[in-house]
């Protein structure tokens, strides 16, 4: 169903579309691989543990309008609060009336991509559709050929973007079941530096299904802080992959946090094109009822002196269902790179599941790697140790595990985005 | 204050107490040694609630309320306190914020406030004081990365802080040097006001040159085969528990 809806979505498309431009043909070319492809299922590989014939077989609805409701929830958040930059999207749809850009050097740009792509037409020709390739990627193929809007950020050379720049997602399924396709573009110039957080929220009783692709492209030099928080409550579905491209002497910190969503698959992939590249992936998914969230990595360490530090934790409640799968490919010119990865998750119920995949490809001969997944239940010993002090079970519980989150908030720059961490921990606990 | 009849507990169906018998009243310091084995540490366990053990007799009073029916952490708030042989380290706990937590649950219990934060941390300086704790270990998180010796402070210091009336030390000498056994041992020291009651778990009577106790009590086999005063640890040290053993057998 969904696949003759997007076929419609794309005839219409067409028909608007201007002729012979690069833009159309990049979404032309894009389309086509997907009807080449069609849906992933899980006779792929990547695919395996995750099922998207439940979102293919729904209907959905890709819509602009936007409820005058919607406007007080996006100002309560959070996120409009921080002192920061506020790229606020409903449905896929830039609302400029609820962004607000602190950034007042004109060397930075940050808005939308509707309209950023035209007056930067050139950084976009230069980097758009560069790093997450259609070609086999299904899902990436669709956002290229149907992306609604998105987050345009261009940071020129030696420039230090001052506050955050937020990218707010906010799906209204108020009315119908909602398509949302995003699609960001991060470029970050020579010794360039800023922090993005890309949060991802839902109201509505209807169905949501948020195809999302995102590419960052750090230049030599350049250091980005990025977090991704998705917390779409009801019945969401959400595909998001993002393509990190790294020059050399580059630093990324990622952090991933999962606090809700019906369905939730992340692809993270970063690739090193140059020296001395650092890639730190962090993420933490709190899970519960019959929530599903899968994260794939994968980290190509195509240079030397190469660094990457992955670390993903999980707690599990219900019947929810985590997929780990990290893959990190150390290229044959990648010698003296260092790598490593950890999976650890924690069921708090007999009916969680996890599958976890640690997958290292060497073809360079002095590196270092090491990788491992733990599984397991919350230790006896510290929680009878803090009960024999007078700490109840239940808060006992909530130490602990905010204790093993700690590990990945303490790598969040931002306190308030670590406060409404602990927050969501101890709510969901 | 805590009083234990014949009491009987098993692990894994293995019987580890095989009836014992001790009343400990406020103020006193009681010492349980005992071979390897003896069921020094069960007992322990058994009277904070640890839930591999399972009684199967006898009873255990403390302050008229049946100590066994306790969830642990009742147990904790009623006044009983176990000095653990190996303290778990919990990375990613605060020690303060465990500490403050443990206290106003308690005061939740006795239907007191909780306790202000200015007060807290003046009361925690004090005992910090007291304890001669240093400052760098209170701020890491609970027991992570800390020394043998660093640990049993920890947990004396958290003695100071919770004021049980009833204190179960279980084997804190071991693995202590002696420079450590004696900053361990005046921490308790400290403690002791005439009120509080002391259960001293060992298997040495060294720690005993230290916390001088009024009663001693041999544990064998599960049950309490001898008892006197600081003297009977004096002759332990001296002859071992081979006549200990040996006279129990003989009676047998």
């Amino acid at each position: 169903m969904l696949t003759e809806k997007v076929k419609q979505d794309f005839q219409q498309y067409i028909l608007q579309a201007e002729k012979g431009n690069a833009f159309t043909q990049i979404r032309e070319h894009a389309f086509a691989e997907f009807e080449k492809l069609g849906f992933p299922t899980i006779k792929q590989e990547e695919w395996k543990y995750t099922n998207l014939k439940t979102v293919t077989e729904k209907e959905f609805q890709s819509t602009c309008e936007i409820n005058s409701h919607i406007k007080e929830l996006v100002k309560q958040s959070i996120f409009a609060q921080l002192k920061a930059n506020l790229l606020v999207f409903v449905n896929g749809t830039f609302v400029s009336e609820l962004s607000s850009i602190l950034e007042t050097d004109t060397a930075v740009v940050i808005g939308s991509l509707a309209t950023e792509r035209k007056n930067h037409e050139a950084v976009f020709t230069r980097h758009f559709g560069k790093y997450a390739k259609v070609e086999g990627e299904a899902m990436n193929a669709l956002n290229t050929a149907l992306l609604s809007d998105g987050a345009f950020v261009h940071v020129a050379a030696g420039k230090t973007v001052q506050f955050p720049i937020v990218i707010y997602n906010l799906v209204d399924g108020s009315d119908m079941n909602v398509l949302n396709q995003p699609r960001n573009l991060i470029v970050l110039e020579k010794s360039a530096s800023a922090t993005v957080v890309e949060a991802y929220f839902a109201t509505g009783k209807n169905a949501s299904f948020t195809n999302v692709v995102t590419e960052i492209y750090a230049d030599e030099n350049a250091h980005l802080e990025q977090y991704k928080i998705q917390q779409q409550e009801g019945e969401c579905y959400q595909n998001n992959f993002t393509q990190v491209f790294q020059e050399s002497n580059t630093s990324i910190n990622h952090v991933t946090l999962t606090l809700d969503g019906t369905f939730v698959r992340n692809n993270l992939h970063f690739y090193m094109n140059g020296k001395n590249c650092n890639s730190l992936l962090y993420g933490l998914y709190v899970t519960g009822s019959k929530n599903f969230v899968d994260n794939h990595t994968r980290v190509d360490h195509a240079q030397p002196n190469g660094f990457s530090d992955e670390k993903y934790k999980g707690i599990l409640k219900d019947q929810s269902t985590a997929v780990f799968n990290g893959k990190i490919v150390v290229h044959l010119d990648a010698q003296k790179t260092n790598a490593y990865q950890r999976n650890q998750n924690i069921l708090l119920s007999d009916e969680a599941t996890v599958n976890t995949k640690p997958q290292l490809e060497i073809f360079a001969d002095d590196v270092k790697c090491t990788h491992g997944a733990t599984i397991g239940q919350l230790d006896e010993e510290p929680m009878f140790y803090l009960r024999s002090r007078g700490i109840p079970e239940s808060e006992a519980r909530k130490m602990l595990l905010n204790a093993f989150a700690d590990d990945i908030a303490e790598k969040i720059k931002i306190p308030e985005l670590v406060a409404l961490l602990e927050e969501q921990i101890d709510k969901k606990l | 204050m805590l009083e234990i009849k014949n009491l009987q507990a098993e692990i894994d169906g293995k019987k580890i107490l095989n009836g014992i018998n001790l009343v400990v009243n406020p103020g006193e310091v009681h010492a349980i040694m005992g071979p390897n084995g003896a069921g020094k540490s069960t007992l322990s366990a058994v009277l904070a609630g640890r839930a591999d053990y399972e009684v199967t007799g006898g009873s255990v009073s403390f302050n008229g309320k049946d100590l066994l029916e306790m969830a642990p952490e009742d147990r904790a708030r009623e006044g009983v306190f176990l000095a653990f042989q190996y303290p778990v380290e919990i990375p990613g706990v605060s020690t303060v914020n465990f500490l403050k937590t443990a206290i106003n649950e308690k005061r939740k219990y006795l239907g007191l406030d909780p306790m202000e934060a200015t007060d807290f941390l003046k009361f925690m300086r004090e005992k910090m004081e007291l304890m001669e704790m240093d400052k760098a270990l209170t701020s890491r998180s609970l027991n992570e990365g800390f020394s043998g010796g660093e640990k049993k402070r920890n947990e004396v210091f958290q003695m100071a802080m919770l004021e049980p009336k009833l204190s179960i030390m279980d084997e804190t000498d071991s693995g202590l040097d002696i420079d450590a056994l004696r900053l361990v041992s005046a921490g308790v020291n400290k403690l002791k006001d005439g009120e509080r009651s002391f259960v001293v778990i060992t298997h040495y009577q060294r720690l005993l040159d230290y916390i001088v106790p009024d009663f001693v009590h041999v544990l064998y086999k599960g049950r309490i085969v001898k008892s006197g005063d600081a003297g009977l640890a004096k002759e332990l040290e001296v002859k071992g528990y081979d006549w200990i053993k040996n006279e129990v057998e003989a009676a047998v």
